[in-house]
């Protein structure tokens, strides 16, 4: 999918937040966004999914400028990723499979072998399937969410700090993952080091 | 059976000076209610007062028409309550709740008056006007508390909602957890008192009948009915009053509008 934003101004709260911002990332791109924070970065994905609305510009999704119209079929060809995961209790197998139960994703049937195979590429032990979402660590939350991303297979990954509370050895190996996912469209929102091997283009924003 | 012994005057005046024992023991303590308690009971006074008047005539002319305009102002004031009570705004939800309740109340109301009793006339006040308040004041108490629940819980927890709808979700689809959460919170009050009935209290409507003279019986029949179908109305309303009003509480994109509470 390619993405680009165009010319994008957004005030919140009194403050100019965005002012004609423009990035433009390419089908399979894989883009690593920085900042210090208050300056954008989570509020960026928001406007991307249409959670929020800019002031000025547009964004335009392979070429479809972000509208009331179309934002919905846009949002089911994208994989968004927060920091911020608590987002349901439930087990997690059941978790997963209200997502496949949603009609936008019925096409896709839920499989619990590949499911486990990522849980075994990922570190998580099968049990886990059976415990209560709301209550895994918030490493083993941003693993089952990123594992649903992926059997989602989107096309645009929005990830934001999706390895903050993954322990470090596994962290190499979930980057390491993603970064290999030649086709994917990604924006990263990192301050994790290891993205920084891989020769993604880099994006700073400032307060 | 005998109907009620009527309560003179006086005796009214000494139970309101039994209200001196816990106006005393709230003045002691300090529990700082002495002035809301004393305006609650003025108004609970006053309101009661204009009502027993007001029904004097209503069942005198007891006519159809009267007697629906009746319950119409009546879940107007319910709606209007309901918005109070909680953190809504009044222009948002009016139209809703009020649909919602007005749906509700008189679909039960006919089902009650109809196919249960067998009246003659459905829209006798003795059964529309009592039977009505009693559906309406429990149907609000499970609005206060469905409503606010349901869009605080969307507002507080919005990354949930949100993530649903990256995920692929529809509004509704995102939207059933938090409908979920608050139809079970609305219907909880009203389960807990249905397993209790009988064995903690003697229910009030059927405690009223027996002192106006109807057999146990009677009493308990129509108290299990009454029962069945508030739980229902709590079921109805709460559910439309969620349907009706989420088309105009989120944007186009879905997202929750600000104007939504007050």
């Amino acid at each position: 999918m390619h993405l680009n934003i165009h010319k994008l101004s957004l005030q919140l709260d009194g403050k100019s937040l965005y002012k004609n911002f423009n990035l433009e990332v390419a089908q399979g791109e894989k883009v690593l966004i920085k900042g210090p924070s208050g300056s954008g970065k989570s509020t960026l994905f928001r406007l991307i999914l249409g959670f929020m609305q800019a002031d000025e510009g547009a964004i335009y999704l392979d070429g479809q400028a972000l509208s009331p119209g179309n934002v919905w079929s846009l949002r089911r060809r994208m994989a968004y990723v927060s920091q911020e995961l608590n987002v349901g209790s439930a087990k997690v197998k059941d978790f997963i499979r209200d997502v496949f139960d949603y009609r936008a994703n019925r096409h896709l049937e839920y499989e619990e072998e590949k499911t486990l195979r990522y849980f075994k590429q990922f570190d998580l032990e099968p049990e886990k399937l059976e415990q209560d979402f709301g209550k895994l660590s918030g490493g083993e939350k941003q693993r089952v969410a990123l594992i649903i991303s992926l059997l989602l297979d989107r096309e645009l990954y929005l990830l934001d700090e999706v390895t903050s509370a993954i322990d470090e050895a596994l962290r190499e190996k979930v980057i390491q993952y993603l970064a290999g996912l030649e086709e994917k469209t990604m924006i990263i929102i990192s301050h994790d080091p290891g993205w920084e091997q891989y020769d993604f283009r880099k994006i700073e924003l400032k307060k | 059976m005998s109907t009620a012994v009527s309560i003179p005057l006086w005796s009214m005046i000494l139970c309101y000076l039994l209200l001196l024992i816990p106006l005393g023991i709230s003045w002691y303590l300090r529990i700082g209610i002495v002035q809301r308690l004393l305006w609650a009971v003025v108004r609970m006074t006053g309101q009661l007062a204009a009502v027993g008047m007001a029904l004097i005539y209503v069942f005198r002319w007891d006519n159809t028409w009267v007697n629906i305009g009746w319950i119409v102002v009546a879940v107007g004031f319910a709606t209007y309550s309901a918005i109070q009570n909680t953190e809504l705004n009044y222009r948002q939800f009016f139209i809703p709740i009020f649909a919602a309740l007005f749906l509700s109340a008189a679909s039960i109301l006919l089902f009650f008056n109809g196919p249960l009793l067998n009246l003659s006339n459905i829209f006798s006040a003795q059964y529309l006007i009592i039977i009505g308040g009693m559906l309406l004041g429990n149907a609000l108490k499970g609005i206060i508390i469905g409503i606010a629940d349901f869009y605080k819980a969307i507002h507080q927890n919005q990354n949930r909602y949100l993530y649903h709808l990256a995920a692929g979700a529809g509004q509704m689809e995102a939207l059933i957890p938090f409908f979920r959460d608050a139809l079970k919170a609305s219907l909880n009050p009203s389960v807990a008192s249905m397993a209790t009935m009988g064995i903690v209290f003697l229910p009030g409507m059927m405690t009223g009948q027996i002192i106006g003279g109807s057999s146990p019986d009677t009493a308990i029949r129509y108290q299990l009915a009454i029962m069945i179908t508030i739980f229902v109305c709590i079921t109805l309303s709460v559910t439309l009053t969620i349907l009706f009003s989420v088309r105009q509480s989120f944007d186009e994109f879905g997202n929750l509008k600000e104007e939504v509470f007050r």
